[in-house]
């Protein structure tokens, strides 16, 4: 009876824990879906589509990592859209606070096109990862090194971006 | 919940039942046997680690790229075409562009590198195997066939797992279109009835062996419609559009049996760190213009992207699968300095003497292994030496190049090693030294090619820095009549390239038509650069190079900072003027100069817009960065060959700068002091 007793109570403290950690996590986990944002040809708007998250991979971490692989991979082909350059890889995503961390490798450092497709890429990135809950700032890096801006850019990466960066 | 927690926790690690396995490692792709590191079994599926460099080179090959973040639940690839594969740690389920699937079993983790189903994933990027003996082959595959007719024209997307190379064959009547696809098979249906504007069927026969197969793909049209190659997404997707006899079609002609026109007038990638040019191709005479940008066409086609050169490098070169180089190690030994690259794979090279001492190697197609190198030897022949990845503006080839300073004209040798290469510095001058080479590097032996240029002809100066050593401190006087003109990359840095035209030349030619205007009004003006050359240095970094511009502003206490810019985009379709600004400070100058540009300039007004780029941020006057047009439409790379309209552009932001000075705008200078005004 007793063991009994001490193992209720063990469940109980555990699902308290738990419901503790699910409600005032600064990352609570996402929705069943996220928003993946591109940006369109006219270089200021943006439009969306919806991907879904695998029911046990919707934690923060992972989700953001997912979103931030399909803004990068943009939307589906024939889409008329402001794309990274193909090859453009998401090394890693760790979320700090309200502020995502998004680092990107392969061919993003050697792109070719100019101002206003860098724009345009990264702001459909950031309000990809700035629509996940608890998210409000993306600062990019490059290989894990902040930079100012891509090789031969234009576009300031130094600073953590947020929608009002725009 | 302790259970739900226990499961969450458990999920994806390693199965129980993997295992490692070595003789059923047998696969063959492209040409090469996929030696994979570490692969396990599980479930009797073939299961791959994300870290396996095997798995890379496939990737590689087909043009996809994996997402992967140890810790993370997801594990992501990228096809050519932008279709998003995912696979789920603990999940057998995976999804392909938005459909779920079903896996061999699901993906886990062990040790820090996850093990996912290598032949679902390779189905899923269209690469399907096939049993050759004890070789399984992984054979890529034509595996979709889009139709999307509108009133008049009937546009078909082949989907291919490599880049969609043909030949075009002669077809049964003048009513059909055959393409040869080697080294590709296909799964689609044999026949496919369309009967749309301008094509009536589409009949696709797989012959060949299961290393080398073919796929003829034949269209068969309505008696005088008319075909064309229209621009596709990606070099693995090839687009034609077809339309009744009599109809505009535009695109580019798909090319006649045995045609063997030179691809390009584009220029070759020599030409980015201003090396000596080399022989142009001749441009293809047929073509109008507005086509000769967006597909080049040779015998074999190629289904996207820019024409590749063909004075540049051996023609094997477009053939091999990108090296890689894996090593790099420097040693200085008595005024001599060796620079030793470990290189897996063939690769084509090709090196630049330029004259101010600076030289430099290009491998083609490679991809760099190892870190970016960028250090400073401290050594009596090497100044410097860098080492960083790109692709190819021209064409579009993975490269690499390893870049050196010279403490004069070293002889260079390039020596074959074990390992792959080693380029030898001498430490004795040698004036006479090849100024540029080509070759191939196949293992232990060094193919050369080497192709002596006439003599290069730099004017006295046009490779030295700026003329004045930048004196101003913080705080300075703002000097109200001084205008800093910034033209855009230079150097080292070419920025774009379309269409035969150079970024960094269109904005120097602008920059000093404007500044002979402004002087002629009585300003003073001051360039960031007025020859070809970079700012900071050669190869600088970003931050180094754009607040070097800047810095000749804000230091000389300038009351106004313009950027001339030429814009580019991956597709040819945009076109227009734009002004930026970032700073409320700077708008009204925006205003003033974009009012004038769009009154001038017959291109698009694609308007004022505000972005955060890194020289307008960074200045401390108003400051406005101007994209006159964009090099890679063919409309504005028209008008930038015209000298008439690069005067617009410099009478239009003179005249901007005049309206802008001559009102209420008050003098801002949020670095310095204010001054008195004009």
């Amino acid at each position: 009876m007793r063991l009994l007793r001490a193992l209720a109570i063990a469940a109980l403290l555990a699902i308290a824990v738990y419901a503790g950690y699910r409600l005032f996590s600064p990352h609570p986990p996402a929705a069943g879906t996220v928003a993946v944002y591109y940006c369109k040809l006219d270089g200021e708007t943006l439009a969306k589509w919806v991907v879904s998250l695998n029911p046990n991979a919707n934690d923060s971490g992972s989700a953001a990592f997912y979103a931030a692989a399909q803004a990068v991979a943009g939307p589906p082909a024939g889409t008329a859209a402001i794309r990274f350059p193909a090859g453009t890889v998401v090394r890693s995503v760790h979320l700090d606070g309200q502020s995502a961390s998004v680092d990107l490798g392969g061919a993003i450092r050697s792109r070719q096109s100019g101002s206003f497709a860098e724009s345009g890429e990264f702001k459909a990135l950031v309000w990809t990862l700035t629509s996940l809950p608890g998210i409000s700032a993306v600062q990019v890096k490059i290989d894990g090194i902040r930079v100012p801006t891509l090789p031969g850019g234009h576009f300031e990466l130094d600073g953590p971006l947020t929608r009002q960066s725009w | 919940m302790l259970v739900l927690v226990l499961g969450l926790a458990l999920a994806g690690t390693e199965p129980l039942c993997a295992q490692t396995i070595g003789s059923a490692n047998n696969f063959w792709f492209a040409g090469t046997r996929l030696a994979f590191e570490h692969p396990q079994l599980h479930a009797g599926q073939f299961a791959v680690a994300t870290d396996d460099a095997a798995l890379g080179a496939f990737l590689a090959k087909v043009g996809a790229v994996l997402s992967y973040q140890p810790g993370q639940n997801y594990v992501v690839f990228t096809s050519a075409d932008r279709r998003v594969i995912t696979f789920t740690l603990g999940d057998s389920r995976f999804n392909v562009a938005g459909v779920d699937q079903s896996a061999g079993f699901a993906p886990y983790v062990a040790g820090n590198v996850a093990f996912v189903p290598f032949l679902d994933l390779a189905r899923a990027l269209f690469v399907d195997p096939v049993q050759d003996g004890a070789t399984t082959v992984m054979q890529p595959q034509i595996a979709a066939l889009e139709v999307r007719p509108d009133e008049r024209r009937t546009f078909v997307t082949l989907r291919g797992a490599t880049p969609l190379q043909f030949k075009r064959t002669s077809g049964a009547s003048e009513d059909t279109v055959s393409l040869l696809f080697t080294g590709i098979a296909s799964t689609l249906e044999p026949q496919r009835p369309i009967d749309a504007a301008g094509l009536r069927a589409v009949t696709i026969a797989v012959g060949g062996t299961p290393r080398n197969p073919t796929t003829t793909i034949t269209f068969e049209t309505p008696p005088g419609s008319v075909r064309s190659l229209a621009p596709s997404e990606s070099p693995n997707s090839l687009t034609l559009a077809f339309a009744p006899a009599g109809t505009q079609l535009g695109g580019t002609p798909i090319p006649a049996t045995e045609h063997a026109a030179p691809a390009t007038a584009e220029l070759t990638p020599s030409d980015q760190a201003g090396a000596p040019a080399q022989p142009a191709p001749a441009p293809v005479a047929s073509l109008p213009p507005s086509a000769a940008d967006q597909t080049a066409i040779s015998d074999t086609g190629v289904a996207a992207g820019p024409a590749m050169p063909s004075e540049t490098a051996t023609p094997t070169a477009y053939g091999l699968a990108p090296a890689t180089i894996t090593g790099l190690r420097t040693q200085s030994l008595d005024g001599a300095f060796n620079v030793s690259l470990a290189i897996s794979g063939n690769v084509v090279y090709e090196f630049h003497r330029l004259s101010d001492n600076r030289w430099y190697v290009d491998f083609k197609p490679a991809t760099l292994g190892v870190p970016n190198e960028d250090q400073s030897p401290n050594d009596p022949s090497v100044l410097s030496l860098r080492v960083k990845p790109f692709v190819g503006p021209v064409d579009r080839l993975a490269t690499v190049r390893v870049a050196l300073s010279l403490q004069g004209p070293r002889a260079v040798n390039l020596v074959p090693s074990s390992e792959g290469l080693t380029i030898e510095v001498s430490g004795q001058d040698d004036p006479a030294a090849q100024s540029y080479g080509t070759g191939e590097l196949l293992p232990g032996r060094l193919y050369t090619g080497i192709v002596p240029l006439p003599p290069v002809s730099v004017a006295p100066g046009q490779l030295e820095a700026p003329d004045e050593p930048w004196k101003f401190g913080r705080g300075v006087q703002t000097n109200s009549r001084l205008i800093v003109i910034d033209p855009g990359h230079g150097g080292s840095d070419t920025g774009a390239m379309h269409n035969g035209l150079v970024e960094k030349e269109l904005n120097l030619d602008i920059s000093k038509r404007l500044r002979a205007i402004l002087i002629a009004r009585g300003w003073e003006v001051k360039m960031t650069r007025d020859s070809d050359v970079d700012v900071f240095g050669p190869n600088a970094s970003a931050r180094d190079e754009l607040q070097a511009r800047d810095d000749v502003a804000n230091k000389a206490g300038a009351r106004l900072f313009v950027s001339i810019h030429i814009n580019s985009f991956t597709s040819g379709d945009l076109n227009g003027t734009t002004t930026y600004y970032y700073k409320a400070t700077s708008y009204a100058l925006a205003d003033a100069v974009h009012a004038r540009l769009a009154a001038a300039l017959p291109s698009k007004d694609d308007g004022i817009r505000k972005d955060n780029f890194y020289v307008i941020h960074h200045a401390t006057m108003p400051a406005i960065l101007v994209e006159t047009a964009f090099l890679s439409n063919s409309a504005d790379a028209q008008l930038l060959k015209s000298s008439a309209f690069l005067q617009k552009v410099a009478g239009g932001i003179a005249d901007g700068i005049a309206d802008y000075a001559s009102g209420s705008q008050p003098l801002s200078n949020e670095g310095g002091s204010s001054a008195d005004g004009i």
